[in-house]
């Protein structure tokens, strides 16, 4: 009995592994596509979701209604938090509104990737460390180019002096400050990532216990539930706390407060 | 998953939870007590406590890829 437990433990973390990081296959529920060439299931996510989102802009957004109903309202709704809760309090109200739309983008994308990864025939490519690594590069090239743009390259480059320092000291803190920058970074890609990947693995492996134990372990499909939505609620965390912290940032070096 | 390694790996990532667990707890008990003292300021309260725990809990995970890779 604990040999045949054991057994189905590897199993089960086989499967679980499997089906949290990328691969050739697609699983839907009575079929197994295999992808073929450079597509894998993440990279069908990742078109799904574009079309998705294209199409709930583009298609199904009122443009020319005067007064907002229903799900243009909705839009509405995150659009004006993200233009008067984060972009201006960061970045102030001129580069605040002409940098909306960036995080418009920043927080629809990584939301509708999150809360694909709850349906269950998809996976969410927000997931994968290449996807939430690509979103922190943009952020990146946006702080550094936005800020040689608009403090030029020198005093872009005295944002990462602080004041009232000697001079010897400043050959040790300008480095590392600058690293400081690409740090905060890759703590932005890996927070996403690491929130969405642990999440899908706690909820697989709860499951997997009733695979595991039988009829007894049925509390955990009780509790999967639970988790499943406290998932949705950090899904809706995670996309904002993205935003937020690249707002944040940008505003660090778009207008340096010494 | 019966060698060393893979057994240190889920000890540390256990630590990990303590940490993260003694500073989210200390964070939730003096945003209560802000709550309390002043109602009125609660969604401010609110909105700078989820953003204190998402950061902490940017730390927990990292480690916790390194548990992941570690083992």
């Amino acid at each position: 009995m604990a040999v045949e437990q054991a057994d189905t433990g590897a199993a089960v973390q086989q499967y679980i592994m499997h089906h949290v990081t990328d691969s050739h296959e697609w699983s839907l529920p009575f079929v197994r596509l295999e992808l073929p060439g450079p597509l894998t299931n993440h990279a069908i996510m990742l078109f799904m979701g574009g079309l998705i989102l294209v199409a709930l802009f583009g298609l199904f957004y009122r443009r020319g209604a005067l007064v907002p109903h229903g799900l243009s309202n909705l839009l509405e709704v995150f659009v004006l938090f993200i233009r008067d809760q984060i972009a201006i309090p960061s970045l102030g109200d001129a580069d605040g509104r002409k940098l909306t739309p960036l995080f418009c983008s920043f927080f629809f994308f990584i939301l509708c990737f999150n809360l694909m990864g709850l349906f269950p025939a998809f996976s969410s490519a927000t997931g994968d460390i290449s996807v939430t690594a690509a979103l922190a590069v943009v952020t990146l090239g946006f702080m550094i180019f936005g800020g040689i743009y608009k403090n030029g390259l020198l005093g872009f480059i005295k944002c990462f002096l602080p004041h009232g320092v000697p001079v010897p000291l400043l050959f040790l803190l300008g480095p590392i400050e600058f690293i400081g920058l690409i740090v905060r970074s890759a703590a932005l890609a890996i927070r996403l990532f690491a929130n969405m990947l642990a999440g899908h693995i706690v909820i697989f492996a709860l499951l997997g216990l009733v695979v595991m134990f039988g009829w007894v372990a049925l509390p955990a499909v009780i509790l999967t539930i639970g988790i499943y939505f406290l998932e949705m609620f950090i899904c809706f965390l995670q996309a904002y706390i993205f935003t937020l912290l690249s707002a944040i940032f940008m505003g660090q070096l778009y207008h340096p407060e010494h | 998953m019966g060698s060393i390694t893979a057994g240190l790996a889920a000890l540390g990532a256990g630590l990990v939870t303590i940490g993260a667990g003694i500073g989210i707890g200390r964070l939730a008990a003096s945003a209560m007590e802000g709550i309390a003292r002043q109602p009125e300021a609660t969604p401010k309260i609110q909105v700078n406590m989820l953003i204190a725990a998402a950061l902490i809990e940017g730390i927990a995970l990292f480690a916790a890829v390194i548990c992941f890779m570690a083992k």
